[in-house]
């Protein structure tokens, strides 16, 4: 029976990897030869089909991560742990890229490094923090069902932070930040808004195969500890 | 079964305790006897298995358990900056039962001219009968402790001698000296690396 | 609600506190000192940036001191382990966060009642100072939710290791959107003001950061409190 599920794992982590490895080539392609010029910004305005795509990636894998963390406390079962702690540490690395693209962006748009005035740079940036103190908890608490716990009640606090950081960024400062999707749907152009959906896609994708990698190799290594830990135990 | 971590502290219990029963707990230090009191007294979660106090199943019906329980720790429990008084008047609050219990209690233990002392001034002995008095102070049906016998002069063995004599209650002791409490204890469950030993 | 246990929880932690000032007193120390710094900091005769730079630093130095009354929330149970006797009682563990929440308001609200003074001492009395009413509210209401969420974040950083450190990483994160809004709030009386409803907005976000970290707190704690 475990061979079967682990092989029936396998197959999940491996198929997200062929998907992504189709869909990111496609999108890089379109990202860099399909879509045309903005008129404003020129040819780096393309670093928005990157920044744009990894934020909402980082956001839906929090949202995967605070999910399993309510389930784990709603129900006590501990692999849910490692479902809640793997995306929310995958979050911190596409949180990075967010970052780095969004300076990026911020140099394209605004001519500086940061940009201080726009309301998802800074939003972005209380949760970064917030995902940096998620790990120092995690890490100064021994594994175990305490951890499990404590990280799940974290996680959840997280997701209270997101609206209210929002709202603050918003009423705290001007807001100038290029809106690019209007109640009427995006003002992209038809070629545009195809190519940031490919982006999204290739994305999320990206982050689902490397979920289930990381699952799969998180979940290997406690079976290894725990057989030798009763290796030890008999001997 | 409980785990600690990754270490299993208690695995494998098995134990049955009848209403009225003195039951003694017994084995070696880090055998898992505070481990278990504390799963019964409701402060600890099992990890596994199931525990019933009273009938109540924890830890779903845990709060129906606790006004039964009365539990004597390794520590006193009590607050170092407040006087005795003080301490079983708030014990009082939180069990929801009169504060005019509390200078009767004081009074069981001997305490009744330390009421307005701080507990940082009490003597080890004195905390521990502080302790016990605590622990009745609300009538518990149960009573469980953790090396009561600790730090108690002689006076205070025996007017433990006294407390744990008094019928209507059953009573779970985890100790090192079992032959102390010959003529109460009805049993003993040794107790060694987690599991009863047989 | 067991009122009879919560308010016997909160005299507690007020009688203790008042017998051996552990916090009131450094935190009014801390406080004091920090606007010294400020003061110093910011550049001795006029201060750059004038009274809405200060205002501004008002609220980083009331985070930055409730600090100190966090890190010392759970510190008592746990340093005489008096833990397994308030979780054996029969009482709810919200309840015992809750207790925790209003005696560590009633700190901040006296620590901020020699701050604020102080502070108008400091730094108003050249340029023009933000409206005190709004000032004070607006202390109160985000004393509300440092005081709501600082208890269980205390909880959690208790846990583990090296927890002095560990508690501000914790909760600052959480700090910076009420900065925001009380910054907001305070600056924007500061003339030219902004309108009433601008302020009553900013004030209405803290209500709403208070409310949502209240529950948050009241419905997590159990899971932060057991061992």
């Amino acid at each position: 029976m475990r061979d079967r599920t682990t092989a029936a794992r396998l197959d999940r982590a491996t198929c997200a990897a062929l998907v992504t490895a189709v869909l990111m080539p496609v999108a890089l392609g379109l990202i860099f030869f399909y879509v045309p010029n903005d008129a404003d910004q020129g040819f780096s305005q393309r670093i928005f089909y990157f920044h744009v795509p990894i934020a909402m990636t980082t956001y839906a894998l929090f949202a995967w991560g605070a999910l399993n963390a309510a389930r784990y406390l709603w129900t006590g079962d501990l692999s849910l742990d490692l479902r809640s702690y793997v995306p929310m540490h995958l979050g911190v690395i596409f949180g990075t890229l967010t970052l780095v693209t969004g300076s990026f962006w911020a140099k394209v748009s605004w001519g500086t490094w940061w940009y201080w005035g726009s309301t998802e740079l800074n939003t972005f940036l209380i949760i970064f923090l917030f995902y940096c103190a998620y790990f120092m908890l995690r890490f100064s608490v021994d594994p175990g069902e305490k951890r499990a716990r404590y990280s799940a009640v974290y996680a959840l606090l997280g997701v209270g932070l997101i609206p209210i950081s929002v709202l603050a960024v918003h009423l705290g400062q001007d807001v100038i930040h290029p809106i690019t999707f209007t109640d009427h749907g995006a003002q992209m152009d038809g070629s545009m808004l195809f190519t940031f959906l490919m982006a999204l896609a290739a994305m999320l994708s990206l982050a689902v195969a490397m979920y289930l990698v990381e699952l799969r190799g998180k979940r290997l290594d406690e079976q290894v500890t725990r057989l030798r830990r009763l290796a030890e135990g008999t001997r | 079964m409980r785990r600690f971590g990754e270490r299993a502290a208690l695995a494998g219990v098995d134990l049955h305790v009848g209403e009225g029963e003195f039951v003694l707990v017994t084995g070696p230090n880090g055998a898992g006897k505070t481990t278990l009191l504390r799963v019964l007294a409701t402060v600890l979660r099992p990890s596994e298995g199931a525990v019933s106090v009273g009938g109540h199943e924890l830890p779903r019906a845990a709060d129906k358990a606790r006004p039964r329980i009365g539990y004597v720790a390794h520590g006193p429990l009590t607050y170092p900056g407040l006087t005795a008084r003080e301490n079983l008047e708030l014990y009082a609050a939180l069990y929801g039962v009169s504060g005019d219990l509390v200078a009767p209690a004081l009074d069981r233990v001997g305490l009744d001219d330390r009421g307005r002392d701080p507990v940082s001034e009490f003597s080890r002995g004195m905390s521990q009968r502080l302790a016990l008095a605590r622990a009745c102070l609300h009538g518990p049906s149960l009573l469980l402790l953790d090396e009561p016998t600790a730090g108690l002069d002689a006076d205070g063995r025996d007017l433990l001698r006294e407390v744990l004599a008094e019928p209507g209650r059953t009573v779970i002791v985890s100790t090192h000296e079992p032959a102390w409490f010959e003529g109460l204890a009805t049993s003993e469950v040794p107790i060694r690396a987690g599991r009863v030993a047989a | 609600m067991n009122r009879r246990a919560f308010v016997a929880l909160v005299r507690k932690d007020l009688v203790l506190e008042l017998r051996g000032s552990e916090v009131v007193l450094a935190m009014v120390t801390f406080v004091v000192a920090s606007f010294v710094l400020f003061r110093f900091g910011l550049g001795g005769g006029r201060t750059a940036g004038g009274t809405r730079a200060a205002t501004g630093l008002l609220w980083v130095a009331i985070v930055f001191t409730a600090m100190l009354a966090l890190a010392r929330t759970f510190a008592r149970e746990r340093e005489h382990a008096i833990w397994d006797g308030l979780l054996a009682a029969p009482i709810d563990r919200a309840l015992i966060w809750l207790a925790r929440s209003c005696s560590t308001f009633v700190f901040l609200v006296a620590v901020q009642v020699v701050a604020l003074p102080a502070f108008w001492l400091f730094f108003l009395q050249d340029g023009p100072a933000p409206a005190y009413g709004v000032l004070v509210a607006a202390a109160l209401l985000a004393d509300v939710g440092i005081a709501a969420l600082g208890s269980l974040v205390a909880g959690l950083a208790s846990a583990g290791r090296a927890r002095e450190v560990l508690l501000p990483v914790l909760y600052l994160p959480f700090a910076i959107p009420l900065v925001l809004g009380a910054v907001s709030a305070t600056t924007g009386t500061i003339p030219p003001q902004t309108s009433g409803l601008h302020t009553l907005e900013r004030l209405g976000y803290l209500a709403l950061y208070d409310t949502v970290f209240v529950l948050f707190g009241w419905g997590l704690f159990e899971f932060v409190v057991e061992d």
